[in-house]
């Protein structure tokens, strides 16, 4: 009776989510045609001068001039590239610093504390600290995004292992687990799905301090300008060009959607099932 | 004469755990009464190659202190743990504790649970599956060795953590209470199961539950705790066949018996009790 049931589950499982997926593309088709048409109506109120609301179809012509003379797919990849470099070298100090909290009580204890003080600092206000200190360059943005992310990957580390239900370290020390082993093969994956909870957190803070510091941080490399989307968008606001603006925020939100409904999503839903977590969404 | 009774039944045979004087105290560290609980109180075991032990007592009697102690999870106040005449002071595989809450791993599927441990001492892939999928099917699980623990059962999670012992082949199996979550039926299967590796394997194994009948059906010996002395109360051997009755005369007798000793100790500890609270309304 038993072995039925968990068979069962499995398709079960696959029934409700691809219903789940037609009703939620229906649902979004629909909220995306809304808000084209409200944005369209309010376009013809002519509140506004056309040049300060411009209409859904200007708007779609400039994303296609915009990425037609590159400026935008050039500055996807430059924010991209920063993103990467800033968000992999916050996972790199965060973790090695957050597993030497784990290792010194009383270091961890403290740091805690600060790193929850810096976790709730805007990320902005390391704009000037980062223009003296390093300078209109790569380094300076760099730095933004590192301090805005590092301390949540620092503290998720921390308390991710920290929280590891002891039962599992003491049925893994009884069979002989210790050292590297135990952190390798019990520890890393214990605490894996807050884990990944905190990195999708800390993306999303690199995320925000990336646009806000290519807006205030022009960077001059190698006598060539690099812009990334932060500054496209000042750019647009120099020129009074709200097309402009509006299709690069249209580029950097489909951005953060891709990347959190997408890409940390999958993954976070992947980990969940695997590690049963999901039981009783199912039985809903 | 605990102590006379013990030594008598280790007479002949191969002893293969000893435990020597171990007490442990418990420090509440509550404001208004600071007081330190003796949990276990200078506890003297000694227990045969493949006898099947189970230990018997009500909450807070300290038997799975004493199980953690033995297994080397916990460490005792003073005294200490021989297996095999050696002095063990940590965790060892060759004493596997099952917990209640079978302590599998959620991330890894049930055969991967299974060679976990073997994974750890640097047995070979291709051996260490050999191995882990002898127990599987031993346990019956082998339709399941590819799920992960969250699509089983409590009864089927608790014979892979069986299954999980017995691939490290321990000396000695230390059951924490493993059937207490289960149901009845689920109960019952998994005592003759137990019974049946028991037979086949030999181990020996230790197995603490508050559920007389348990101990009752499955023990060669039982050991009941006494939460007031913290000592051992009473120490029987049972030489009935298995699978027992629970219904069978002796069975019953003993059962009456245990359970108005638990029922002295009990009222001795709550008298112990108001009189140490009068005393502290005294003062």
């Amino acid at each position: 009776m038993l072995e039925k049931k968990t068979q069962q589950q499995p398709k079960k499982k696959q029934q409700t989510k691809s219903r789940f997926d037609v009703t939620d593309a229906a649902n979004t088709a629909l909220f995306l045609a809304a808000f084209v048409g409200i944005w369209q109506l309010v376009f013809m109120l002519g509140i506004w001068p056309k040049t300060l609301m411009p209409s859904p179809a200007q708007v779609a012509t400039t994303v296609a001039n915009l990425v037609s003379n590159s400026l935008l797919t050039s500055g996807i990849g430059v924010t991209m590239i920063r993103l990467a470099a800033g968000f992999v070298i916050s996972i790199g100090i965060g973790a090695v610093v957050g597993l030497a909290m784990v290792k010194f009580r009383g270091f961890g204890k403290t740091m805690s504390s600060f790193a929850v003080g810096l976790l709730t600092f805007p990320s902005i206000a390391w704009v000037p600290f980062a223009i003296l200190l390093i300078g209109f360059n790569d380094l300076g943005i760099l730095f933004v995004v590192i301090m805005a992310s590092v301390f949540s990957v620092m503290i998720t580390t921390y308390s991710s292992i920290r929280n590891i239900p002891p039962i599992y370290l003491r049925a893994a020390n009884n069979m002989g687990a210790k050292g590297f082993a135990l952190f390798r093969y019990v520890m890393i994956p214990a605490a894996t799905p807050s884990l990944i909870l905190g990195i999708r957190q800390a993306w999303s803070f690199a995320w925000h301090a990336l646009i806000g510091a290519e807006m205030l941080i022009t960077t001059v490399m190698y006598g060539v300008e690099r812009y990334g989307l932060g500054h496209v968008l000042s750019v647009g606001r120099d020129y009074n060009d709200m097309s402009q603006i509006i299709a690069t925020m249209i580029a950097i939100f489909t951005i953060g959607l891709i990347f959190d409904r997408v890409i940390f999503r999958k993954i976070e839903e992947r980990v969940r099932s695997r590690w049963g977590l999901d039981q009783h969404s199912d039985n809903a | 004469m605990i102590a006379s009774e013990y030594k008598e039944k280790s007479a002949g045979g191969a002893v293969m755990l000893q435990v020597r004087a171990v007490s442990k105290v418990f420090e509440t560290n509550s404001q208004k009464a600071p007081s330190n609980h003796v949990v276990l109180n200078g506890v003297s075991i000694d227990i045969k190659d493949g006898e099947f032990v189970t230990i018997v007592g009500p909450s807070g009697c300290g038997k799975s202190t004493l199980l953690n102690i033995i297994a080397g999870l916990d460490s005792p106040d003073s005294g200490s743990v021989f297996v095999k005449g050696e002095r063990k002071t940590s965790t060892d595989p060759d004493r596997i504790v099952i917990f209640q809450e079978g302590a599998l791993f959620p991330w890894l599927t049930v055969i991967e649970n299974v060679e976990f441990g073997l994974k750890l001492t640097g047995v070979p892939k291709e051996k260490r599956m050999e191995s882990a999928s002898h127990f599987v099917h031993m346990m019956q699980l082998s339709r399941f060795s590819n799920s992960y623990t969250y699509q089983l059962s409590g009864g089927m999670k608790q014979r892979v953590a069986i299954a999980r012992a017995l691939a490290m082949n321990p000396d000695i199996l230390l059951m924490d209470e493993p059937f207490a979550a289960l149901d009845v039926q689920t109960r019952d299967m998994l005592h003759s199961h137990l019974l049946q590796i028991h037979e086949a394997t030999k181990k020996t194994i230790l197995f603490v539950t508050h559920n007389i009948n348990e101990a009752l059906l499955l023990g060669n010996r039982i050991i009941v705790l006494s939460p007031s002395l913290g000592n051992i109360k009473r120490d029987i051997s049972i030489d009935l066949p298995r699978p027992r009755d629970i219904d069978s005369p002796e069975l019953v007798l003993l059962k009456r018996q245990i359970l108005k000793e638990l029922e002295e100790d009990f009222q001795l500890a709550r008298k112990e009790n108001t009189t140490a609270t009068k005393e502290k309304a005294a003062n």
